[in-house]
């Protein structure tokens, strides 16, 4: 499958300060999360895929085509939703929507028919007629939304997305994302500080530190832990078990009141966990892989960050 | 919700040019200055000079018909309230018999008289309410832009940033034409329509040109420093201040440099007031005999300024987005 985004050694410096730092990044079509801690560089890479900043070096590809050459077509394929307002003070929703549409090459009329689509797809009703500036959060949001998606884009760079929707916003919007990628193969950049919404779409995820990727790769194969373990649910007192366990030879982690971290596979630990349970009368509820979770992946590649700077 | 909704769909059609995106900055731009009551209201008002010397044409038609009345009038007014000229002066103070007596044809006593009515239009009232037009549209031109970060609606787009800056200025340049050139292209029109053939054409050929080049003297310059002005800010009222601050302390510094003879036409001083300037310079390109004093040197300021201005613009309007 041909990479949607491909950097080479990219870097970015303002003066002194270094933004961006040697990123070498390959981005397959799908659902990508980009995430990391303030002042990672997510914005400043954001700048760069868009043409909005030019790299200091190195090279790459945004859909088959090179980093700053052709901008106005990479922006004709891309939408952009960015974290902050931007709008036109004075002019309804939906004319806001013409605009964007009619910025990227719709013709006048046809920008309205679709304005009007794409805003009934993003469930606005009537407000789209009244003057931006009034609007709530949660309408500015659906609206940079639209905006990003009016013109048909192959690629939706998505900045924060779901920051001030209610519950039940943000899981119509993360609904519309899953939408445009399994119904029309839209692939989508979702930059965000919220962990669960890349946990809820993506499918890869790209942190990024300090201006450098520090983790790359499928979540699924994030989430695999490095050694085989089992996660188990106990019901009862759980010290008894952790205690014969150790006994028996196998190292096992308490997380919590009614969960263990067991080390090994359900092959080889498998016996040995309901032999511990039995003589213990310890109550198994369920036995599954071990993952680590998305959390864990984000602090252990911040954190190893923060280590080597300490 | 909708009746018929049918849900994200995959848009497939032809796409505009994109040389042609500026429109669409222009045309938005005009539509929401078309919004402000006080605009259509200025703009109302800036058509009554021209629609006044639109009747003096018909006047001196009349006069031509050997009317007496008209003949006063029309003597009266071009003494007393137009601006004319030390060089054509004498040849009004006895209009309709002295003009006769020097020998000018009614072709040339017609581009005569038609040129003294547009110096009028440009000297005078059009460029003041020009300054009232520009400094009500230009100034939340941009500077509501940065503020609102409607640039990145702009740039993540396939705008480039000189298309957004022609269509700025397209915005504030289709107003100001609105007040300069449209009167003066009618006022021509209409003095055609009125005189009694059309071989008046042949002797007034020029003055289409003249307008042009007049209305872009006095609209290109003021546009082109408003919008600078605009950029720098991303408070409107500032750009407004500085706007009519220019104008107005100019103004004031060109009455007090004339004070003092030792400023000549040349100098710096006596050339600070755009006002002065531009009207000056608009005068000259209306009528070649127009005494306009140091004409080279207001040329060269004229394009030190929009050079400037244009610069500035595209520093400010190229400046790193915040994303």
């Amino acid at each position: 499958m041909a990479s949607l985004i491909e950097l080479q050694g990219i870097t970015k410096d303002y003066g002194k300060f270094r933004a961006l730092s040697d990123i070498t990044l390959s981005i397959q079509p799908g659902v990508t999360g980009l995430l990391g801690p303030n002042g990672a560089g997510k914005s400043t890479l954001i700048r760069v895929l868009l043409g909005l900043a030019h790299v200091t070096c190195g090279t790459g590809h945004v859909l088959g085509i090179p980093l700053g050459n052709q901008l106005p077509r990479v922006r004709s394929l891309v939408g952009f939703m960015p974290e902050d307002d931007c709008y036109l003070h004075g002019i309804s929703g939906v004319e806001t929507l013409q605009l964007a549409a009619r910025l990227s090459g719709l013709p006048s009329l046809e920008a309205l028919r679709r304005g009007h689509e794409i805003l009934d797809f993003c469930g606005s009703g009537q407000e789209r007629y009244r003057p931006v500036e009034t609007y709530s959060t949660g309408m500015r949001q659906k609206l940079r939304f639209a905006m990003a998606i009016v013109h048909d884009p192959q690629l939706l760079i998505l900045d924060e997305p779901t920051t001030g929707l209610d519950p039940e916003e943000r899981e119509a919007m993360l609904n519309r994302v899953r939408i445009l990628w399994r119904d029309f193969g839209k692939s989508v950049l979702l930059c965000t500080h919220i962990l669960p919404d890349v946990q809820a779409v993506c499918e890869r995820v790209v942190i990024l530190a300090h201006g450098a990727v520090r983790v790359s790769g499928s979540l699924e194969d994030l989430r695999r832990t490095a050694v085989p373990s089992l996660s188990v649910t106990v019901g009862g007192d759980i010290e008894p078990l952790v205690t014969e366990l150790a006994q028996r030879g196998l190292a096992a982690e308490r997380q919590d009141g009614r969960h263990l971290r067991v080390a090994g596979s359900a092959e080889l630990a498998g016996q040995t966990l309901w032999e511990a349970a039995a003589a213990t009368g310890c109550i198994i509820r369920g036995i599954e892989p071990a993952r680590n979770s998305l959390e864990q992946i984000f602090l252990d590649a911040v954190g190893e960050v923060r280590r080597a700077n300490t | 919700m909708p009746i018929h909704d049918p849900g994200y769909r995959n848009w497939q059609g032809h796409t505009t040019p994109a040389a042609s995106r500026w429109l669409v900055v222009a045309e938005t731009g005009i539509q929401r200055a078309w919004r402000s009551s006080w605009l259509k209201r200025i703009l109302l008002l800036a058509w009554l000079p021209g629609v006044s010397l639109g009747l003096l044409v018909f006047l001196y038609e009349q006069m031509q018909a050997q009317d007496d009345v008209s003949s006063k009038a029309i003597q009266g007014v071009v003494l007393n309230v137009l601006e004319v000229p030390q060089s054509a002066r004498e040849q009004f103070r006895d209009f309709g018999g002295v003009l006769s007596r020097r020998n000018l044809s009614p072709g040339e006593e017609r581009h005569l008289f038609w040129s003294l009515l547009l110096l009028n239009l440009f000297r005078h009232s059009q460029p003041l309410l020009l300054l009232q037009v520009v400094g009500l549209i230009a100034p939340p031109l941009i500077s509501q832009d940065i503020r609102s970060r409607a640039f990145l609606l702009y740039f993540s787009r396939p705008l480039a940033p000189l298309q957004y800056i022609l269509g700025k200025c397209s915005v504030v340049l289709f107003y100001s034409l609105l007040i300069t050139l449209a009167p003066a292209l009618l006022l021509f029109v209409a003095g055609v329509l009125l005189s009694p053939g059309l071989d008046v054409l042949a002797a007034t050929w020029d003055l289409p040109l003249r307008i042009l080049g007049a209305a872009a003297v006095i609209t290109i310059p003021g546009t082109l420093l408003a919008l600078a002005l605009s950029s720098l800010t991303t408070e409107s009222r500032f750009a407004a201040a500085g706007w009519f601050a220019i104008w107005i302390f100019g103004w004031m510094l060109r009455q007090t440099a004339g004070l003092f003879s030792a400023a000549g036409p040349d100098s710096l001083v006596w050339n600070l007031s755009l006002f002065h300037v531009t009207t000056d310079v608009a005068g000259r390109i209306l009528d070649p005999n127009f005494l306009a004093p140091g004409f080279g040197f207001q040329v060269v300021l004229l394009g030190v300024l929009c050079a400037v201005s244009l610069a500035v613009l595209h520093r400010r309007v190229c400046a790193p987005l915040q994303v």
